[in-house]
């Protein structure tokens, strides 16, 4: 009886022990900056994450080479410090064994996670980073999906700003790492372009007034301000350009326009205001396009951002298309990502080295509060038009 | 040359040193009275930020009735936090030195608390609330309808403030306090309830500023430690404690802020800004009015 008892015991913990391993969940990790300096930005990435999430297990799960399994998230807080993230991928390699990685957020946590991932010959695509530095990592385990490159950006911008019958500009900076490597590319492209700088300013990240600067802006009279600045500084820019009066045919905001707040805090203010980005749910011959854009705004009751939660979708739907075809064995995905084409919500991207070669760079405009591509022609959603 | 006399120059320097001003007279208060050097003061702020950004965002409330909501919540904090850490630490800390130092871990661990808490309660998302954005122009000068009124009640506070510690009871007793505390009590003042009444002022003071600050700047969990630095700054430059001389600082600083930057270039702002503040200390360690007032 005893015996019987024990074998009957033992053949259910077995069969549930397939059970288990049948329906174990793929397991998923990455670092974000919950907290710190970066935490402001971090959200608009993990949204798009966790919709991914949703969206995938509510299908049954992510396609693991033919077999569906659920996805669950591991991850941790890297309080916005490069080196904290290289040491949390480190643990989650080698120490929770995830099945897949996850982007961080920003470039510096990007190149700092690559060292890792590159160590561990574990492929993970990148999303949230954009500065030419990304072209010297070796490539092989990690990939970036911006076509936001700064050089890419100023040649661009330059060739956008020319078109548009612009002959004078004010270029003023942050002194962030972005907007300086996007001033270093743009200053030289707008000399070739045959458009004049009046006005050369740079500005810390911590300044709390631009009247100065846009004083002497308004009285150089420019056909176009290019704002290099960051997200509290555009804002800045916003709410003191107006009340002193600056009136541009161009003005160009570096990164924060594309924020769901920020069309929101202007209102129609915020119209004929050019920023970067590549992505518009508008762009009909994208389709998961609308379906990315409306979800996202089903679930948040908010606008994803056109930037950072683009990116951080595009680089799930590579993921997954990857895992579709590879699995979850190292090698294989690695090959899968470097050598596939992919459909994403941003149309079709394809890799060359650690680069996106499918996606132009372009520019985003708000228009009626609504965000269109308006360069390159090849894939503007509208015209654009003049402040 | 133009530039420089153009009263928006003006104008800016108002507005921002009147913010200065404000968020350190809170701080001073409380440092004043009771020798705690709250860090968490921005973080206040923040709360007050978040207070109107809700009641505008769900209610449609403008922002100027959530202030003297964020006053009244944020001195309620100023009551709890006073019951519940700060009473027993003035009582039985040996000296004001292992109090200074006390006071400030304790709201160091706080401001972590609270910073952590909001970014939970409401995710770190930026908010911004658009309000009274209309532009006047006065005598060649354009602003928008915020910034004045920032100015305006900033302004107003200092005044108020000033009257409050010359004329009423109350705040002649604070002064007392501020002055000599072992002396304040012998001539009859409850220095507990002074104490209470000091921190609630100082801690409701910050949730104004913050109630204020939502209408001009963006409002995430971490946008208070900006303004904590600013208030310490202006603080110990105008002198610890000296209320009058943190006001003067703080507009000294705006000043600073924006001609020192039209003078040279926006770049050196943070050189010219902490090179006066440095400047000042190094002639007067004291503060601008700090030294002998309270020593004695």
């Amino acid at each position: 009886m005893m015996k019987t008892l024990v074998a009957a015991a033992a053949a259910l913990a077995l069969s549930a022990g397939f059970a288990a391993a049948e329906s174990k969940p793929v397991r998923i990790g990455f670092s974000i900056a919950k907290t710190g300096l970066f935490s402001k930005a971090a959200p608009s990435q993990m949204t798009a994450y966790e919709l991914w999430r949703d969206q995938v297990n509510a299908k049954g799960g992510l396609d693991v080479a033919g077999t569906k399994r659920k996805i669950v998230f591991v991850w941790y807080d890297d309080e916005s410090k490069p080196a904290k993230s290289a040491q949390i991928y480190e643990k989650l390699i080698t120490n929770d064994r995830v099945d897949l990685l996850l982007a961080p957020w920003g470039t510096p946590h990007h190149l700092s996670v690559a060292g890792v991932v590159e160590k561990h010959k574990f492929p993970m695509v990148g999303n949230t980073a954009a500065s030419v530095a990304l072209r010297k990592i070796k490539p092989g385990y990690i990939w970036f999906p911006t076509s936001s490159f700064p050089d890419r950006n100023a040649a661009e911008l330059a060739k956008l700003a020319k078109a548009q019958g612009i002959k004078s500009v004010a270029v003023i900076a942050n002194v962030l790492p972005f907007s300086q490597e996007n001033r270093q590319f743009l200053l030289p492209a707008l000399k070739s372009a045959g458009i004049a700088v009046k006005v050369d300013e740079k500005y810390p990240p911590n300044i709390k007034d631009m009247t100065p600067i846009l004083t002497k802006i308004k009285s150089a009279k420019v056909d176009g301000v290019l704002a290099l600045s960051y997200p509290d500084d555009s804002f800045l820019y916003m709410k003191q350009a107006r009340e002193i009066g600056v009136k541009a045919k161009m003005e160009f905001l570096l990164v924060g326009p594309t924020i769901p707040v920020f069309a929101k805090a202007f209102g129609k203010r915020a119209d004929g205001i050019l920023t970067i980005g590549h992505w518009s749910p508008y762009q009909t011959s994208w389709p998961r396009a609308k379906a990315f854009f409306e979800a996202y705004v089903a679930k948040y009751k908010s606008e994803p951002d056109y930037l950072d939660s683009a990116l951080a979708y595009m680089s799930l739907e590579i993921l997954e298309q990857a895992v579709a075809k590879a699995g979850l064995d190292k090698a294989k995905l690695r090959q899968a990502i470097a050598t596939g084409t992919f459909e994403t919500i941003n149309g079709k991207v394809r890799f060359k080295g650690v680069e996106n070669v499918a996606t132009p760079t372009a520019f985003l405009q708000i228009q009626g509060g609504k965000m269109h591509i308006v360069w390159p022609k090849s894939i503007a959603t509208a015209a654009y038009q003049s402040r | 040359m133009e530039t420089i006399l153009s009263g928006q120059l003006l104008f800016s320097a108002l507005v921002i040193g009147s913010v200065y001003a404000l968020t350190g007279l809170g701080l001073n208060l409380v440092y004043g009275t009771m020798r705690l050097l709250n860090i968490a003061h921005g973080d206040l702020a923040m709360l007050g930020a978040y207070l109107a950004f809700w009641l505008f965002n769900l209610g449609q409330v403008s922002p100027l009735l959530a202030a003297p909501l964020a006053v009244i919540g944020a001195a309620g904090l100023g009551a709890l936090a006073y019951f519940g850490l700060f009473r027993r630490q003035i009582e039985r800390a040996p000296t004001v030195e292992k109090l200074e130092a006390n006071s400030l871990l304790l709201f160091l661990g706080l401001s972590v608390i609270v910073q952590n808490l909001a970014s939970l309660a409401f995710t770190a998302s930026p908010r911004a609330v658009t309000y009274l954005d209309a532009i006047y122009r006065i005598g060649g000068v354009s602003m928008t309808g915020n910034r004045l009124v920032m100015l305006g009640v900033s302004a107003l506070i200092c005044v108020g403030t000033a009257i409050f510690l010359r004329r009423s009871v109350y705040g002649l007793a604070i002064k007392a306090l501020i002055q000599n505390r072992s002396a304040a009590s012998v001539v009859g003042v409850n220095v507990g309830r002074v104490q209470l009444a000091s921190m609630m002022l100082g801690f409701g003071l910050a949730g104004l500023a913050g109630a204020l600050l939502s209408m001009t700047e963006q409002i995430s969990p971490f946008m208070g430690f900006p303004f904590t630095i600013a208030a310490f700054v202006v603080i110990i430059m105008g002198g610890l404690g000296n209320l009058l001389g943190g006001v003067l600082a703080g507009f000294l600083l705006g000043f600073v802020e924006i001609y020192g930057v039209v003078l040279t270039s926006s770049n050196a702002r943070s050189i010219i800004l902490y090179g006066v503040f440095v400047g000042v200390l190094l002639l007067r360690p004291q503060g601008l009015l700090g030294g002998r007032r309270i020593a004695r």
